[in-house]
């Protein structure tokens, strides 16, 4: 035995710490939650992921491999996504939501400068699986299934494929040089195309479900419909839709001088802005007001910034034809009245208030349907696509998503369901039956400690003059600047998920917050955490949370 | 005068030096205060304490937590023995060494209050830090002379009616050369105040608002924001004074009322019962607004 020090009557060396750990009725835990972007995404991106690496590491290349995890069109959606994840932020009970849908689009334009390839995920499977059109919501479905080994097929019934994002969407918004490179690079997961195909009409369904081990249908609304005023017929009237695919397949449309768009939703807006590059004096004539338009509201104010002229409270009564040839809309004052099912204040016609409006062309955006030729499934009013909770159609083994199920929605909703609906041919083929793991909860401005951000002006994206928009179709808004970019990831609150602050490790008092060996995260040493709840309280983005000591 | 560069002077420091299965109260502030102070003073320091807290939580046989040299002294002799310490290096001609000399709002202001104000004439090279709790927590909630005007004790049932003593300045007028104020919520500053004392020759005075969660009446996770709400309302106001002079204020970004610092902390509840005069909350806010003005927060 070691003989100790005169005076000692322990050696100090071989004496246990007090382990205070047992005092302890609450315990700190770090649970990764679901941030409101993600949450309030239609495709569910790991927003905070990419921008946590933008504002780390300045890593692009991992940010775009990060968003196209779920996101196979991150530039195209970066274009024309009216971003509900913006209005999801937490920031924007701080200062300024952030500018996600910017830095969406410069990842995604990062990966087309670089040419970033998308990986797989499972090298190859036997199943083949047949997806119908080329739309968001099919690209996504082909995509989602490709990585996962199927071989996937897509049959498109117009020349080139994109959907309504090549024959929709006019290209001063999404040019169609990046529509172009992003579809090229899901294809080269393997999918195969075949275009001119249209299946119902060229191919019979029946031959597709004997061959194939599922089908996805993602249709799309390519069908106008127009109201049914009379005089339709007239030359000079055009559907928004036709006359968007005219125009963006490059035909020369002579729209004249007056042109009167009907109707308020996109389709509404695409088609006014493109008939003013057309070089016409355009009028848009809605039945509500503003407040009720089903546009993005983004494209009405640019719609406006671009002299376009709203007619509120105007509904059309007749077309009005001098030889065939359409001249004037006879429109009538509306006032609204108490709500209709729809929420929206119902119009109702003002007697004896009907005038003229002169016009060349009409185009007559007031809806659009599902081009059901050839295919019989089970519909909703007679118009949507029904699907159950799997995104099965009433067809065993066939499934749908898309604006042909939700009716008219928006590009980023469209590749959502299709991500949805790969997931679930996955497990219809697979013969999975439990469900996928449901996301953590939400986090809301209320759970953040706000004291350790600081204000600062959010991104601003600067478009061309009018004057020099109105010239062509080039995009208005121009590339931007990287290093603003970074700055702007810098501003992500990154709730529900560590970014480092150090925060916990410096105020614990009884210093039981240690470095993790990875030595980028900080874990609890429970042997003396005393729950005191310090640590949690302090953290600004609620990764730590107390829970009770079982 | 002060050698080291800007950024040594803020790197924040985690060494271990104070460590973890010490005695105190979760959240306990003064464990908090001591742990960064330990860390900032770094290895080649050896640590006075005062009987109080800090000493009776932190150093039972056989396992203290100081990772330091640790002297215990009684409740109003620690300056003396710090400077009895300083004198043994000087003579032996060891050194240098930093000497830290601490004790609780009780061991500075009443019991030892004679003690520092010899150590500060004297002129040891001392660095002599006081973790405010407002009362003498350690044998149980009593009165001391830091006790703010309002706070309940047990010897203050109603109460108390005297303002806080202002210890800082009156180090600041015994002539030394480096006084300053700090609390656990910014631990940077803190530990920047430590390192820039310890690089000054001569008794340095460091006063650190160290919250009380069981004599003040709250839960444990509020420590750091009572201590920010102390300063935001203007009632513990941080700053240093460097040979006389009143610099590095730190400014109030967002002035809040002291009802919100109040409101969080069991003491001060009787102010809000139902029928309590309003004058004494009154009161506190006059105190802060004269902080405000004095100190020009």
């Amino acid at each position: 035995m070691n003989t100790l020090p005169l005076g000692l009557a322990v050696d100090l060396r071989t004496v246990v710490p007090y382990k205070t750990g047992s005092w302890r009725t609450m315990k700190p835990l770090n649970i990764m939650q679901t941030p409101p972007c993600t949450h309030s995404c239609p495709i569910n991106n790991d927003i905070r992921g990419f921008l946590r690496l933008l504002a780390d590491k300045q890593d692009y290349d991992e940010a775009w491999h990060v968003l196209t995890r779920t996101n196979p069109l991150p530039a195209t959606c970066g274009r024309v996504c009216p971003h509900p994840c913006e209005g999801g932020c937490n920031r924007r009970d701080f200062d300024y939501p952030l500018a996600i849908n910017g830095a969406e689009r410069a990842v995604g334009d990062y990966g087309l400068e670089k040419h970033l390839e998308h990986k797989k995920l499972i090298p190859k499977r036997k199943e083949k699986v047949a997806v119908i059109g080329s739309g968001p919501a099919g690209l996504s479905c082909a995509f989602h299934l490709a990585k996962r080994g199927f071989q996937v097929k897509i049959f498109e019934a117009q020349g080139e494929p994109g959907g309504m994002m090549r024959y929709g969407i006019p290209s001063y918004r999404l040019p169609k040089e990046v529509l172009n490179r992003e579809i090229e690079a899901i294809l080269r997961l393997g999918i195969d195309l075949e275009c001119h195909a249209k299946v119902g009409v060229n191919i019979p369904m029946d031959q597709m479900i004997q061959f194939y081990d599922a089908i996805f249908l993602g249709l799309g609304a390519q069908l106008g419909v127009p109201i049914g005023v009379p005089g339709e017929e007239a030359r000079g009237v055009y559907t928004g839709v036709d006359f968007l695919k005219a125009v963006n397949r490059g035909k020369s449309v002579d729209v004249g001088k007056d042109v009167v768009v009907v109707g308020g939703g996109n389709t509404a807006m695409d088609s006014a802005r493109v008939a003013k590059r057309l070089g016409a004096n355009v009028c848009v004539v809605y039945r509500r007001t503003r407040v009720e338009m089903p546009a993005i509201t983004a494209e009405i104010d640019e719609a406006m910034e671009e002299r376009i002229m709203f007619r509120y409270h105007t509904n059309p009564v007749k077309i009005i034809a001098d030889e065939g040839r359409v001249v004037g809309l006879l429109c009538v004052q509306m006032e609204l009245k108490e709500p209709d099912a729809s929420g929206r204040a119902r119009p109702v016609p003002i007697p004896g208030s009907e005038g003229v409006i002169p016009a060349d062309t009409v185009i007559m955006a007031t809806g659009q349907a599902v081009d059901y030729d050839g295919l019989e499934v089970q519909k909703i009013d007679n118009k949507w696509i029904s699907t159950n909770e799997m995104q099965m159609t009433s067809i065993d083994k066939v499934f749908a998503g898309g604006d042909a199920v939700l009716g008219l929605e928006t590009v980023s909703a469209a590749i959502g369901q299709g991500m949805r609906a790969a997931e679930a041919i996955e497990d219809y083929i697979e013969g999975q039956v439990e469900s996928r793991l449901s996301p953590p909860p939400v986090i809301y401005s209320k759970d953040l400690n706000t004291y350790y951000y600081q204000k600062a002006h959010r991104f601003q994206r600067e478009a061309l003059p009018v004057h020099i928009r109105l010239k062509g179709f080039s995009e208005i808004y121009p590339a931007f600047d990287r290093s603003a970019i970074t700055q702007e990831a810098e501003r992500c609150f990154s709730c529900g998920l560590c970014y480092n602050c150090a925060n916990c490790y410096m105020y614990c008092p009884d210093n039981a917050v240690k470095k993790a060996k990875s030595g980028t995260t900080y874990e609890f040493d429970l042997d003396f955490c005393k729950g005191c709840g310090l640590c949690a309280k302090e953290c600004p983005c609620h990764y730590i949370q107390m829970t009770l000591e079982k | 005068m002060i050698t080291a560069s800007s950024e040594d002077l803020y790197r924040v420091e985690k060494k271990d030096l104070f460590a973890s299965g010490h005695r105190a109260c979760g959240g306990c502030g003064q464990a908090l205060a001591a742990r960064l102070v330990a860390d900032a003073a770094g290895e080649n320091t050896i640590a006075c304490v005062a009987t109080g807290c800090l000493e009776i939580f932190s150093s039972p046989y056989p396992d203290p937590n100081w990772r330091i040299p640790f002297l215990h002294s009684l409740f109003e002799n620690v300056s003396a023995v710090a400077s009895g310490v300083e004198a043994a290096y000087k003579a032996l001609k060891k050194g240098p060494v930093n000497i830290i000399a601490q004790g609780g709002d009780g061991s500075t202001a009443d019991i030892g209050f004679q003690s520092i104000s010899g150590m500060f004439e004297r002129g040891h090279n001392v660095l002599y830090i006081c973790y405010d709790n407002e009362a003498y927590m350690n044998t149980g909630v009593q009165r001391s002379s830091f006790t703010p005007l309002g706070a309940k004790t047990t010897t203050t049932p109603m109460g108390n009616t005297t303002r806080k003593k202002n210890l800082p300045l009156i180090a600041a007028d015994h002539g030394i050369p480096y006084v300053a104020t700090a609390t656990v919520d910014d631990f940077r500053d803190l530990q920047r105040k430590v390192k820039t004392a310890l690089l000054i020759n001569g008794p340095k005075y460091l006063h650190i608002l160290a919250p009380c969660p069981l004599g003040w009446g709250h839960t444990g996770d509020l420590t750091v924001q009572i201590c920010r709400l102390a300063k935001a309302t203007g009632l513990f106001p941080v700053f240093e004074i460097i040979n006389g002079k009143v610099t590095n204020v730190v400014k109030i970004q967002e002035k809040k009322p002291v009802e919100e610092y109040l409101k969080l902390q069991g003491r001060f509840k009787h102010l809000f019962k139902k029928g309590a005069p309003l004058k004494e909350v009154a009161a506190i806010q006059e105190i802060a607004n004269q902080n405000i003005e004095r100190f020009n927060l």
